[in-house]
């Protein structure tokens, strides 16, 4: 069983071949951005998760952020956050969106979903 | 994200791994709500117009769209951006299984429920599944890393409930909802003794079907020995009745006429055109007289415009559904005819994706999944 053997590694890389986009580089780049960008917000999870249960109970354990539980309100409130967050570093691509919809064609095209 | 219900099986991810997954939901519904759109004004305002210049004339077909759509900065940027927040799902969720594994394992063994598992190491992944991870899912459906390994499944369950965004459903069972709903439409009295679904995964619909037809004996197939046996513990963990074996769907072991239907859940995309021809045959062979044959598989390209059949492919080109471009313009009716189904018994039915609790970004009247329906 693995509990008597080291730990199991799973596989992180996807086996297949990866698209280029930009160039090598700039791909990595985006993936980089990308990926702070969602550290960024799990830690402004975690400090949001700290500040609740500061003002809860005026003190607090490591062990508690562990074990807090997302009530239903917190979790629309988290998630009406992420959104504008995610508007908000992702602002230079709404800008090309709406200079292109303000070019006219394409405006009344129906769009899908 | 809506929250997923979590069964006793669930990999639950800790505080910071729920966050990261939280992220990556929220990010992907932002591509899909806020950034995708753009890409039909980019279309319509410059890459068409472009096109007509150099060429005199509209784009004839996806094809011809990919070509001048893949130069177009804001597509790439999408593209390259969704491309992203495809391997993030599954980095999101890996942390979770990789810390609980030992703990999974010894409660897969520990739990009491109804079915049963028959894993059959002689059965060789095919070339459709192994030459790329389906879905960029590290390791895929197959991967064991460790004895008995049901890590796959495990991530797997998580990975496409973020994947949709929540559109199959609370308990990751939506299709299977989907074609219950519809086989009892089609089919309101018909008596069901033995099922079997084919390319089960984890089982997620063949266990919501056990759960509401208690008098049918329930098989389930599939190729990956970790998701089998996370499927047979998940179906223990959630009341379910299904006996998983791994098998291929193309050649399996049961007897000619051994059932009165025959499901499989976007599981045609995920193989090849050769493939499909054997496993047309194989659910002819092991129906009865009378039994149907209900595959639900992802849209085709008929009626869809240059524009949109680009757009649905790019699933293919950038996350390794490589066999879901065969499966696009296939033509399924001669597939079931060769195999020896009536061609006045066989239909393609466009299936329009609500249930009851209408919770699904996909719930929209105009996306259907085709369903190939075949009466023996």
């Amino acid at each position: 069983m693995a509990d008597d053997k080291k730990p199991v590694k799973l596989p992180r890389t996807a086996k297949g071949k990866k698209p280029i986009y930009f160039d090598s580089t700039t791909d990595k780049l985006l993936s980089m951005v990308l990926t702070l960008m969602g550290e960024l917000s799990v830690m402004r999870d975690r400090l949001d998760t700290v500040e609740r249960l500061a003002e809860k109970k005026g003190v607090f354990k490591l062990d508690d952020i562990e074990n807090y539980e997302l009530s239903e309100d917190v979790n629309k409130i988290r998630g009406e956050r992420r959104a504008a967050y995610i508007a908000r570093v992702l602002k230079s691509v709404q800008d090309e969106l709406d200079a292109l919809q303000q070019q006219g064609d394409g405006m009344n095209v129906d769009l899908p979903q | 994200m809506i929250p997923q219900n979590m069964h006793s099986m669930f990999a639950r991810p800790n505080h910071d791994e729920a966050s990261r997954q939280n992220f990556v939901n929220d990010f992907r519904v932002h591509l899909a709500s806020k950034v995708f759109p753009g890409t039909f004004p980019a279309y319509f305002s410059r890459v068409l117009p472009a096109f007509i210049k150099t060429q005199g004339r509209e784009p004839k077909d996806r094809h011809e769209v990919r070509k001048v759509m893949t130069k177009d900065p804001y597509y790439q940027l999408w593209s390259a951006m969704q491309r992203s927040s495809q391997e993030m799902i599954w980095d999101s969720v890996i942390d979770s299984v990789e810390r609980q594994l030992p703990d999974l394992l010894k409660k897969a063994k520990d739990l009491k429920g109804k079915g049963s598992l028959t894993i059959n190491p002689d059965v060789k992944v095919p070339k459709y599944h192994d030459a790329a991870d389906i879905h960029l899912q590290p390791g895929a459906y197959h991967t064991d890393t460790t004895e008995d390994d049901l890590a796959a499944g495990a991530v797997y369950d998580r990975g496409t409930y973020i994947y949709s965004m929540g559109g199959l459903g609370k308990e990751n069972d939506g299709l299977g909802r989907i074609t219950r709903e519809f086989f009892r439409r089609q089919f309101p009295d018909k008596k069901i003794e033995r099922v079997l679904d084919m390319g089960c995964t984890i089982g997620g619909s063949v266990t919501y079907w056990s759960t509401k037809e208690p008098g049918t004996e329930f098989h389930a197939i599939d190729v990956g020995a970790p998701c089998l046996r996370y499927g047979h513990a998940r179906a223990k963990a959630v009341g379910g009745n299904v006996h998983f074996s791994q098998q291929n769907a193309e050649k399996t072991n049961f007897p000619d006429a051994s059932f009165d239907l025959i499901t499989s859940h976007i599981l045609l995309h995920e193989t090849s055109v050769q493939a499909i021809d054997s496993i047309f045959k194989e659910c002819y062979r092991l129906l009865k007289p009378g039994g149907v044959m209900l595959h639900l598989d992802l849209p085709q390209v008929f009626g869809q415009n240059p524009l949109e059949g680009f757009l649905w492919e790019w699933e293919i080109y950038n996350n390794n559904e490589h066999f879901y471009g065969q499966l696009r313009e296939l033509d399924t009716a001669s597939v079931a005819a060769k195999a020896g189904f009536d061609p006045a018994k066989f239909k393609i039915h466009q299936v329009a994706s609500t249930w009851e609790d209408g919770q699904t970004p996909y719930s929209n009247e105009n996306f259907t999944f085709p369903v190939y329906l075949a009466v023996k």
